[in-house]
């Protein structure tokens, strides 16, 4: 692993307002992803899974708390700083892939590099490089319409590593696959864990997807437990005693 | 890739709706040059050519005639090198249909005022000897199949002869071409012939032209010919032959007024078209918008994005609009050469197409502004598609 990769996510509330209503959608919120780790996210809708991704990847801001990320806060970042934190530090992978359609595989994955000060023929090189890693070579000059949904996804992962960032962010990325693509996508993502040590966090509701990961969070459960031990360290508290961390 | 190659594709993914923008910024950018250069022959100020010919008609209006006697007055006075008089004919060929610009003219003097009538001078001479003798330009010689000595009817749809008819009769004695194209579609007859033919009014003129000696003070002419007729019963109006023929033009309507109520018009349903297309496009890309957020880039750089396509869209459309004008101009430029001369596109009126699809760009790329900055990427790409 070359770089500290490490999440944070401290005393995380997050509530929007629904008309007259405010809806909590994490409150008190404790996290900790140490760099290296490929953590699956599961759990039931609703309980803020992609909310969380977003906020580590600096997409969404919470209402109150702090966020880590390799040792720097990003909650407290503009909008112009998260855009450019992001553009280094963070790779996404969504369900639908977004890839567009008026670029080839190879134009695909070289746009992220048009932020950076590459030149042409470097933007190329690290492209090809990013696509042979997932296995797109031969499908390099051919455009969206003309992949399958699993080369999408393959070439949507190369455009999420082409700059090199330490952290993955997946979104569902095997939401809209087939069982047989689905697994050649989460073998992909392993293989980029333990290979390159690309820090990957991943929402997903699919419980064999999960197996890929090597620690599976199910926020429910979690969520539950961390109210636990925050009364057991309140009546610790009360009682004198700290337990220290939740995590 | 980089952020041109990008603007350049998206520009043309849906080939059929630029196309169709296109046309539309294309119409309206050839109107706009095109009345721009009708309206600066218009209104431009006097050219060289003809600036020392003068014409002068009836203080009132050229329907209003001049006694015949003012050749002589106005050839009196200092400054002056020689003057020559016309009147309108008004007449057609067979019928109604073929009208044809037939002008009685001092037979002696007037093809020494207008040397870009080219006549040989043979022909010439025959004609000033032939009292029913017509000078027609070469065109319609081909046309009609015209010869040097065939006897042509021709009738006024204004002058009356002696016998009752409005029918007169011509030999064609000379044919002439002109230096400027298109301008040999006329017929020239001796004022002699007409005067002592017509029914009534006569020794009377339409106007008069006056030649002018080289490095003579215009103004200085055309005052002292009409202070000459001030007091008269029939007042002249003199002015130099461009403006004549440009006031002429503009008895039929204001132009520079249509002019400007068209390009208004035309620009502000061009505004909306373009505007239009372009929120539309912005719209169907917000997903891609955010997902090019999310991997760093940021709302300027998109927003520059849809700036550069607007541009392309507007410049391509007003280049290509401004260059079909400039070349049909150049066509009208030379057929119109008599009528309306001085059609011209200055160097200014690029400026002015350029400053304006730069500001359309501009203005058409404010909505898809707002809203790129307005993409939550979060609730944009948080839904599962």
């Amino acid at each position: 692993m070359r770089n500290n990769s490490e999440i944070i996510l401290k005393a995380i509330n997050k509530s929007y307002q629904k008309g007259s209503n405010t809806v909590v959608v994490h409150d008190d919120f404790n996290l900790t992803i140490k760099s290296g780790e490929f953590v699956a996210l599961m759990g039931p809708s609703g309980l803020g899974k992609s909310t969380l991704l977003h906020l580590m990847g600096g997409l969404d801001q919470p209402t109150q708390g702090e966020i880590f990320i390799g040792g720097q806060r990003i909650d407290n970042l503009s909008q112009i700083q998260l855009t450019q934190w992001r553009s280094q530090s963070i790779g996404f992978v969504f369900q639908s892939h977004h890839l567009l359609p008026v670029l080839s595989a190879q134009g695909n994955v070289e746009l992220p590099l048009a932020l950076t000060p590459l030149n042409r023929k470097q933007r190329k090189e690290h492209a090809s490089m990013a696509l042979q890693l997932v296995s797109m070579s031969e499908r390099a000059n051919h455009y969206p319409k003309e992949l399958s949904g699993g080369q999408e996804q393959r070439v949507a992962i190369a455009r999420a590593i082409v700059s090199d960032p330490q952290i993955l962010l997946c979104d569902e990325p095997t939401g809209n696959l087939d069982r047989k693509t689905a697994d050649e996508i989460l073998a992909l993502l392993a293989k980029l864990n333990s290979e390159l040590g690309k820090t990957i966090v991943m929402v997903t509701h699919d419980n064999k997807a999960a197996e890929y990961a090597t620690r599976v969070i199910n926020l429910e459960s979690y969520i539950l437990s961390q109210n636990k031990t925050d009364k057991q360290s309140n009546n610790a508290d009360e009682a004198g005693v700290s337990i220290g961390s939740s995590l | 890739m980089n952020i041109w190659l990008l603007v350049w594709r998206n520009s043309f993914r849906k080939k059929m709706r630029f196309a169709l923008t296109c046309l539309s910024i294309m119409v309206a950018f050839f109107l706009f040059t095109a009345l721009a250069g009708i309206n600066h022959a218009l209104t431009a100020s006097v050219s060289s050519i003809n600036q020392y010919r003068l014409m002068t008609s009836h203080k009132i209006s050229i329907t209003r005639s001049l006694p015949i006697n003012y050749q002589q007055k106005i050839a009196a006075l200092p400054g002056v090198e020689s003057v020559s008089y016309a009147s309108w004919f008004g007449g057609f060929f067979q019928n109604e249909n073929n009208q044809l610009a037939i002008t009685a003219v001092e037979h002696n003097s007037y093809f020494d005022l207008f040397e870009e009538y080219q006549i040989p001078q043979r022909q010439l001479a025959q004609w000033k000897k032939t009292r029913t003798g017509i000078v027609i330009g070469q065109s319609l010689a081909e046309k009609y199949g015209w010869k040097i000595g065939d006897k042509v009817p021709l009738n006024s749809s204004i002058w009356m002869n002696k016998s009752g008819s409005f029918s007169w009769e011509f030999v064609v004695s000379a044919i002439y071409k002109s230096s400027k194209h298109g301008a040999d579609k006329k017929i020239f007859f001796q004022h002699a012939y007409f005067d002592k033919g017509r029914a009534y009014a006569k020794n009377s003129l339409s106007w008069l032209s006056t030649k002018i000696v080289p490095d003579t003070n215009v103004d200085q002419v055309i005052k002292s010919i009409d202070s000459l007729f001030a007091h008269a019963n029939n007042p002249t109006r003199t002015t130099t032959e461009q403006v004549f023929v440009k006031e002429q033009a503009q008895q039929f309507v204001d132009m520079a007024m249509v002019i400007n109520i068209v390009v208004i018009a035309v620009f502000f349903t061009l505004l909306l078209i373009v505007c239009n297309t372009m929120i539309q496009t912005s719209r169907e890309r917000r997903n891609e918008s955010a997902m090019m957020k999310a991997l760093g880039f940021s709302s300027s750089s998109l927003i520059k994005g849809i700036y550069l396509e607007s541009l392309l869209l507007l410049g391509l459309g007003a280049t290509l609009g401004a260059l079909l004008a400039s070349v049909l101009l150049g066509f009208i430029k030379q057929s119109m050469a008599d009528f309306l001369p001085g059609i011209y596109i200055s160097a200014q009126h690029y400026i002015t197409v350029f400053a304006l699809v730069n500001i359309a760009a501009a203005f058409c790329s404010f909505f898809p502004a707002l809203s790129i900055k307005g993409i939550v990427i979060s609730e944009t790409l948080g839904g599962k598609s």
